[in-house]
């Protein structure tokens, strides 16, 4: 069976208008709450990319001379499994390392053409029994231990910055969820008006024998076509919120001179999408299944 | 084309609708189910458009257990199905052709036979002048031709008429049943449920009455019957009327007049 593409098109097209005041109801509400996920999902990236080599606990890095030779760093090890504050320690060799520091430094082109991963210090994460020993610890391997460039512990203001971005986070995402489901709900109650304004069409079409799905079809996409627009909108608040944003860090300089890549833009975006067309499909689906018995 | 096994339908709490119906209708039969309101008429032909589904037996439409059609084969099911009301259930924002084109295209007919068949079916109500007028312009009369035709621009095998003259007056009512046994001539079947006296004894087919949902009657050539009363018997013996009694009066099947049991089993049901 053809479910024609003009038909489908012109019937929620005509809905969408006929049920205006909704649509704009459930799109402001989608683009709300998706604008708040993305600007959530942007703060993380920004955080995450400035302070992400000290992330999953690590609370002291120790980094080798370049050219440290092999029984240097073998005795670099048996130090640190001497240490009883240390509880594990993972090794980046030069490629690893040179990673990391390209990560860490996206912001600066320049600094990453400095680099070469033969020249990049080779590095161990550890983590620590408990992160106020970092200053001490950090201190023994500083006083000169062979083939130990620096050891480096996050300093105070990291950590408390990472509390700020993570309690904040938190607050935008409760929000956005709340957000979400009321555009859920809204996009649902949309639909399930759309459904009442065209009872006699759906009683007409179940009576002389239309697919169910030829009867659900123009109602679904109604749902998208919300998600989708609310999304949109979301797309290019989250697009000027990054300008704002970046505006205020070179400001401030909160976060160094760290501008965030196109590429995480692009994601965060994609994600934006992607839920705007989740919560329209979702919605509407329940509102087929539950208000259009065929 | 249909049959009825041993078919019983409850609603909620109530006696049956329809209660141990078996009777069978060939293709290319005209019948009239007549009944007072409630009498299951109604639910007869849902089960048959299987809006609802029997509690118990067996309904057949050609050839087939519509109990067992699975949930998205239904439609199929109705798209042999012409159905048509007392209310006419037009759609008031569509004109007169795209009414009855709605009915192909929301089954993905392609354009140019939409186009041929509507025109050819408006032909055949006598509407082909009046295809861009709205519902609300035309009369009664008309709006239910319009009707007509859009249950039968598919070619269904059976057309379902439930109380389609309710609405009209007489002289329009006889327009209406005229189209209906033109299409019945064509060999569709048609089952037309009404409370129309007139209709049924002068059209002189087949009658089935159901009261209370039970069938009561089943006439090869037969007339409405003598009112409600009639229908009414001890412990659900058919009353069927006698052909030349004098009196006029129905008996019910071991001969006896059954109007002196009428008093008693209204009694017994408390007052109507």
């Amino acid at each position: 069976m053809a479910v024609s593409f003009e038909y489908v098109a012109k019937e929620t097209v005509t809905n969408l208008w006929r049920n205006r005041m909704m649509t704009l109801a459930a799109v402001l509400t989608v683009a709300v709450s998706l604008s708040l996920v993305g600007t959530a999902l942007l703060l993380r990236q920004a955080v995450n990319r400035q302070i992400g080599q000290w992330s999953n606990n690590v609370s002291l890095q120790i980094f080798l001379d370049a050219d440290a030779p092999q029984p240097q760093v073998a005795s670099v090890r048996s130090m640190i499994d001497q240490t009883p504050q240390i509880t594990r320690c993972a090794y980046l060799d030069h490629a690893q390392s040179y990673a990391q520091a390209k990560q860490v430094l996206a912001g600066s082109p320049t600094a990453i053409a400095a680099l070469t991963p033969a020249t990049t210090p080779t590095v161990f994460k550890c983590q620590l029994k408990s992160p106020g020993d970092a200053a001490t610890v950090a201190a023994t391997f500083n006083s000169g231990v062979p083939g130990v460039y620096r050891a480096t512990s996050p300093s105070q203001s990291i950590r408390v910055m990472q509390q700020v971005t993570n309690a904040l986070q938190l607050i935008l995402l409760v929000i956005a969820i709340v957000l979400l489901v009321s555009s859920l709900v809204l996009i649902l109650n949309a639909i399930r008006m759309a459904i009442f304004a065209r009872r006699r069409e759906v009683g007409v079409m179940k009576l002389v024998g239309a697919t169910n799905w030829f009867i659900r079809v123009p109602f679904m996409l109604e749902g998208l076509v919300q998600g989708v627009l609310g999304a949109l909108a979301a797309v290019v608040i989250v697009l000027l919120s990054n300008v704002g944003v970046s505006y205020l860090i070179r400001h401030y300089k909160v976060l160094g001179s760290a501008v965030l890549p196109a590429h995480d833009l692009v994601v965060t975006e994609l994600v934006v999408m992607l839920i705007g067309v989740v919560v329209g499909v979702a919605g509407s689906s329940v509102a087929v299944r539950r208000f259009l018995d065929v | 084309m249909i049959r009825f096994d041993n078919v019983t339908k409850s609603y909620k709490n109530l006696r049956p609708a329809l209660d141990d119906i078996s009777l069978e209708i060939q293709k290319g039969e005209f019948v009239f189910l007549v009944g007072s309101s409630g009498s299951g008429k109604t639910t007869f032909l849902k089960l048959l458009l299987r809006e609802e589904v029997p509690d118990a037996g067996t309904v057949w439409v050609a050839g087939r257990d519509i109990g067992e059609l699975s949930q998205w084969r239904v439609p199929y099911l109705r798209r042999n199905l012409g159905c048509i009301f007392q209310d006419f259930r037009l759609l008031p924002n569509k004109t007169v052709t795209e009414n009855v084109a709605f009915a192909l295209e929301v089954i993905g007919r392609p354009r140019a036979v939409v186009r041929t068949q509507v025109g050819q079916v408006l032909d055949l109500v006598g509407l082909g002048e009046k295809g861009d007028r709205m519902p609300h312009e035309l009369s009664g009369g008309e709006q239910q031709r319009v009707a007509v035709a859009r249950a039968f621009v598919n070619r269904p095998l059976v057309l379902l008429a439930d109380e389609p003259t309710g609405n009209l007056d007489p002289a329009t009512t006889q327009g209406i049943m005229k189209l209906l046994d033109r299409i019945n001539r064509t060999g569709t079947t048609v089952v037309m449920a009404t409370h129309d006296v007139g209709i049924v004894d002068t059209m002189r087919r087949r009658v089935v009455q159901l009261d209370q949902g039970r069938l009561v009657r089943d006439q090869a050539r037969g007339v409405y019957g003598f009112g409600d009363d009639m229908t009414v018997s001890s412990r659900g013996v058919p009353a069927v009327p006698i052909s030349g009694a004098s009196d006029g009066r129905p008996y019910d099947l071991a001969g006896q007049p059954a109007s002196g049991r009428v008093e008693a089993v209204r009694a017994r049901r408390g007052v109507r």
